[in-house]
């Protein structure tokens, strides 16, 4: 019966989400199927967590399908994006979200966690981004949206890996954005500061609570919500942004 | 592959991508300044070139896009690569 119903994903807009299983990521492919993109859920390790995000999305109403890939991995991510396009024929919108941590003092961090960081939360930016703008620049648009971190606006004391990847994002998307802006394609970061998920771990609560104006920890939902604003048509004119969501946390 | 047949094709595919008038397209004409071509449209070409010659499986690497300055430097590159495929 293949050909007589309609492809579901056929004129949908399609976003690659990295990192999508768990935490930020998975409320940002939620806040895109509210929008009715088709989200595809990249995950590494838990496809249990990357399958109920997409059972989340089709029980508000979204489609999505799961992709496996290690976003430090630049060949597996050049297949990746070559089977989306294979399968979909463009990819609108690339959120660049996934990311690890090592917290360590500089002084004990070894070589393999100050590496598996910058491969994670970096390297990733180049080894997605690059396969996935060239189809952008030839479709003249496309929205690219990466997710760093209020440490790597401020620097924070015992993550000095994941300051310099976060920072490194912040400039990547500046120079990107200029780059391509010619072509329609805008790419844009949020810095997203204290967020209540599996990443906060075992962190002092109360501790960081005092340094936030507002008083209490974001929701992932909203990092998702602005994410989502700023792939859609009325982001238009915002490009090489970097925006804060925080809780009013001086940069 | 006869050296005329590539430059036809170049020819008709650069005429089908770009605004350009067939005139300009002189063999020692400059991609960037008489075709009026930047460093996007560069992206463009190469697609466009990989396309026409997909049969001959012609790919253009990473490195050998800076040195196609002229369409004389497509021309070379199509010529070599094409042949080096049976």
């Amino acid at each position: 019966m293949l050909g007589i119903h309609s492809n579901p994903t056929m004129n949908k807009q399609i976003a690659l989400i990295t990192g999508a299983s768990r935490g930020i990521g998975r409320a940002i492919a939620m806040a895109l199927a509210r929008r009715g993109l088709h989200v595809i859920i990249n995950f590494l390790n838990r496809v249990d967590c990357a399958e109920e995000t997409l059972k989340l999305v089709t029980e508000q109403g979204g489609t999505g399908e799961l992709l496996l890939f290690d976003v430090a991995d630049y060949l597996a991510c050049e297949n990746a994006v070559q089977q989306c396009m294979e399968a979909h024929g463009h990819i609108d919108v690339l959120v660049n979200n996934a990311g690890i941590r090592k917290d360590e003092l500089l002084v004990w961090t070894a070589p393999d966690d100050w590496r598996a960081v910058i491969d994670t939360d970096l390297n990733s930016f180049y080894n997605v981004t690059r396969h996935v703008v060239k189809e952008m620049l030839l479709k003249r648009k496309g929205r690219i949206v990466s997710v760093s971190s209020t440490s790597g606006r401020t620097g924070l004391p015992g993550q000095v890996s994941y300051s310099a990847a976060k920072a490194g994002l912040i400039g990547a998307t500046k120079a990107l954005a200029k780059e391509v802006a010619k072509r329609h394609v805008t790419v844009n970061a949020v810095c997203p500061g204290f967020i209540d998920t599996d990443m906060i771990g075992n962190m002092d609560r109360e501790a960081i609570l005092q340094t936030i104006p507002l008083g209490r920890l974001g929701t992932a939902d909203e990092v998702g919500e602005t994410v989502a604003f700023l792939c859609g048509d009325a982001a238009a004119y915002i490009t090489g942004a970097v925006i804060d969501i925080n809780g009013g946390i001086y940069t | 592959m006869r050296r005329e047949e590539i430059i036809e094709r170049v020819k008709k595919a650069i005429l089908a991508e770009f605004d350009v008038e067939e005139d300009v397209l002189r063999p020692e004409a400059k991609l960037f300044d008489d075709l009026g071509l930047d460093s996007l449209d560069g992206i463009d070409l190469v697609v466009a070139i990989e396309r026409e010659f997909k049969e001959s499986h012609v790919k253009v690497v990473e490195g050998a896009v800076r040195n196609l300055r002229t369409l004389n430097d497509i021309y070379d590159y199509v010529e070599v690569h094409v042949s080096k495929t049976p």
